[in-house]
């Protein structure tokens, strides 16, 4: 299934407007915001219909799952929008995930638990809030939010990288890293991320950090990510991906529409997680032209000062590096 | 103490909600601590043992409160089991010291919930070492069993 699809579910008591966007919506944050009341309502909805008195508006299907035959359930339907609840542990075995792969449904789920087999991204994970636009009005009003938009503001140069990466991404950033004398690891993988961070933190608590990983399918690891960041100097930089970085920073040309809007782009059963997708993008765009793009490793002339520089321009971060740079630079 | 385990063990209640209405005893809802909780978590009034006032739903069995209490509840109130508590979220991480201050309680997470810069006390046992501060938890090897 391609697209975002608004959804309105609402009774006399309780309305929920939101758009989801991807295959793989989480829903999380505090106890009693009304997580469980939107899967009861939908559920509702699925066995009494109009007669229940709640109004789900929605260009696809809406379904909610429990515990009962849900491998035989989730089969059942095409392009619908399908609701768990936590408390459904099947959420996190390898046949739920194979599921969610090859069927044309978006999944909607209500966990706190990091699912580290589905490539959920940071910026699908939301919390459920009442709306200030209709404060005190019945019925009450409930948005969601995203819960990890806020990771503080890198004001100063880091004293370490940390790449989820251990592909191009890390060749590329480990030649910026040894030009501004910072170190760089490779976590090799998202889910060494943590440990890394930790594992440097307890040799030195004053380390400034700066982690960079692929946002698009780092979801289940911000919840363990989230405690560092509050207590230590750690930073995040979670653009999408490293390949949509390269098409962000313009250096490619006739990809902008697709990036003002990937969602209308992505198939969700061609490729799992956007992030993929980005990859394929990249390759594609760069096939037989001097810019080739291979994940393994990384092509020299991305480190080429023009295309370097071109990509660096779009990543904020870096302006702060380079200007510690500079000062050291004219001291000398 | 309050005494957590991050991940699953094998003698938990991994289903709170359903040892809930099951396990519901009226009298819980007269006890003080309990009211308060309510109040905090679920902005709801206790009126009697059965009666519960929402801003939302209006009067509501204590079934319908929100996952994330009745856990609160029954960690009060049955300490001797070990419940499963990623039902809950941050907002009940102060009521689990709370409740922890009087009385050993031993859970069962499956996310690093927040329990604020502290100072508390409370024992990880994938480790067996005794923390005092969110700087100091989120350290810990025993998060790693998420």
């Amino acid at each position: 299934m391609k697209g975002s699809f608004r959804i309105i579910v609402e009774n006399k008591n309780v309305k929920y407007d939101f758009v989801i966007n991807r295959n793989i919506t989480i829903i999380q944050g505090n106890s009693a915001t009304g997580k469980t009341t939107l899967v009861d309502m939908i559920n509702e909805y699925n066995i009494y219909g109009e007669s229940s008195l709640i109004n789900i508006r929605c260009d696809r299907k809406c379904v909610a799952l429990d515990q009962r035959f849900w491998e035989h359930v989730i089969q059942e339907y095409d392009n619908c929008i399908i609701f768990i609840d936590e408390d459904n542990g099947f959420v996190f075995s390898t046949k739920f995930v194979r599921l969610v792969q090859e069927t044309t449904n978006y999944y909607v789920i209500v966990t706190r638990d990091p699912i580290s087999s589905l490539p959920y991204s940071t910026k699908e994970i939301y919390g459920i809030r009442e709306s200030k636009k209709y404060g005190g009005l019945k019925p009450v009003y409930n948005e969601l939010y995203n819960m990890y938009s806020d990771y503080g503001v890198l004001s100063e140069k880091p004293d370490i990288i940390i790449t989820e990466d251990p592909n191009s991404g890390y060749d590329f950033f480990k030649a910026v890293c040894d030009r501004c004398q910072m170190q760089c690891f490779s976590a090799k993988g998202k889910s060494n991320v943590v440990s890394l961070a930790k594992k440097l933190l307890k040799e030195n608590k004053n380390y400034i950090i700066l982690i960079i990983a692929d946002g698009a399918a780092f979801g289940c690891e911000m919840n363990k990510l989230i405690n560092i960041v509050k207590d230590y100097n750690v930073f995040l930089y979670i653009p999408e991906s490293f390949e949509w970085l390269i098409l962000y920073s313009g250096l490619i040309s006739n990809v902008s529409d697709i990036l003002a809007s990937p969602e209308k782009y992505i198939e969700s059963t061609e490729y799992f997680s956007w992030e993929r997708f980005f990859t394929s993008l990249l390759v594609e765009k760069t096939n037989d032209t001097y810019l080739h793009y291979r994940k393994k490793y990384l092509n020299p002339v991305y480190l080429d000062d023009k295309q370097k520089n071109k990509i660096l321009d779009v990543v904020e971060w870096y302006k702060i590096c380079n200007q510690a740079e500079d000062t050291v630079n004219d001291e000398i | 103490m309050l005494n957590i385990y991050f991940g699953h063990r094998d003698d938990e209640i991994r289903f709170p909600q359903v040892y809930f209405k099951n396990a519901f005893e009226p009298e819980w809802m007269n006890d003080p601590l309990v009211k308060e909780m309510v109040f905090d978590i679920d902005k709801s009034k206790v009126i009697a043992p059965y009666v519960i006032e929402s801003p939302i739903f209006g009067q509501i069995p204590p079934q319908m409160l929100s996952g994330g209490v009745k856990t609160l509840i029954l960690a009060h109130k049955i300490p001797d089991k070990i419940f499963y508590i990623s039902g809950c979220g941050d907002n009940c991480a102060k009521w689990f010291l709370k409740i922890a201050e009087n009385k050993d309680v031993t859970v069962t997470l499956g996310y690093p919930m927040d329990f604020g810069e502290g100072p508390f006390h409370i024992k990880l046992l994938n480790t067996g070492e005794v923390v005092h501060s969110r700087k100091e938890m989120t350290l810990s090897d025993a998060i790693d069993n998420i």
